[in-house]
């Protein structure tokens, strides 16, 4: 059984910020792969957002989230209020245009070059 | 290690008529891969299609056997 404090508390946070991602880490610093993933993909979107990093908390958060949304993985993306998904639905979704149309923004036309990313290696 | 066999047919089992492929996708057992079309899709947002995924292989997450799973989902035609 989840917290009943801090499950109030993530509630109003969903209500309270349109795109809200939980994530390990934070948009800065990731500490995992899949939820810098999603930080990618929201880096691409002309989208606001705020990010939770749930490491300090991990086991109640768990549990909280499995109440609210019926998911315990991190990273979760919510939406006005709904769970869209973790790393794998939104990279599907940003693919076929439905993240876009989900947060309200434009299709973005490609993915800009990540900053600092080195060319890629030649072999001839 | 994951019996990829026995996972596959826990979501066909789940979700009948489904096409379902489970891959071992570094031979490591640790990133796994279920790709499902199944007609009960039809009509769910893509979240709800992975939850009846991941509901069809909740007591292997329960026991340890498998931490993470992808899931890619399609709904047919």
């Amino acid at each position: 059984m989840a917290d009943p404090q801090l499950k109030e508390k993530v509630e109003e946070l969903i209500a309270g910020n349109p795109v809200l991602l939980f994530m390990k880490g934070t948009p800065e610093m990731p500490r995992c792969g899949f939820s810098m993933r999603v930080v990618q993909v929201l880096d691409q979107m002309d989208v606001e957002y705020g990010a939770v990093d749930v490491l300090p908390a991990l086991q109640p958060l768990r549990e909280v989230t499995a109440e609210i949304a019926d998911w315990q993985t991190f990273p979760q993306l919510y939406v006005n209020g709904e769970l869209l998904g973790g790393a794998d639905i939104v990279e599907e979704m940003l693919a076929s245009g439905e993240l876009a149309e989900a947060l309200g923004v434009e299709q973005p036309a490609t993915p800009p070059p990540r900053e600092g990313t080195p060319p890629p290696l030649q072999i001839e | 290690m994951p019996d990829l066999a026995e996972l596959k047919s826990m979501i066909e089992a789940a979700l009948p008529d489904a096409e379902v492929a489970v891959e071992d996708e570094d031979g490591s057992g640790q990133h796994l891969r279920a790709t499902v079309k199944a007609p009960q899709f039809d009509g769910l947002s893509r979240i709800d299609q992975h939850r009846l995924v991941r509901a069809a292989v909740k007591e292997r997450f329960e026991d340890g056997t498998i931490h993470a799973l992808s899931i890619r989902t399609e709904a047919p035609g």
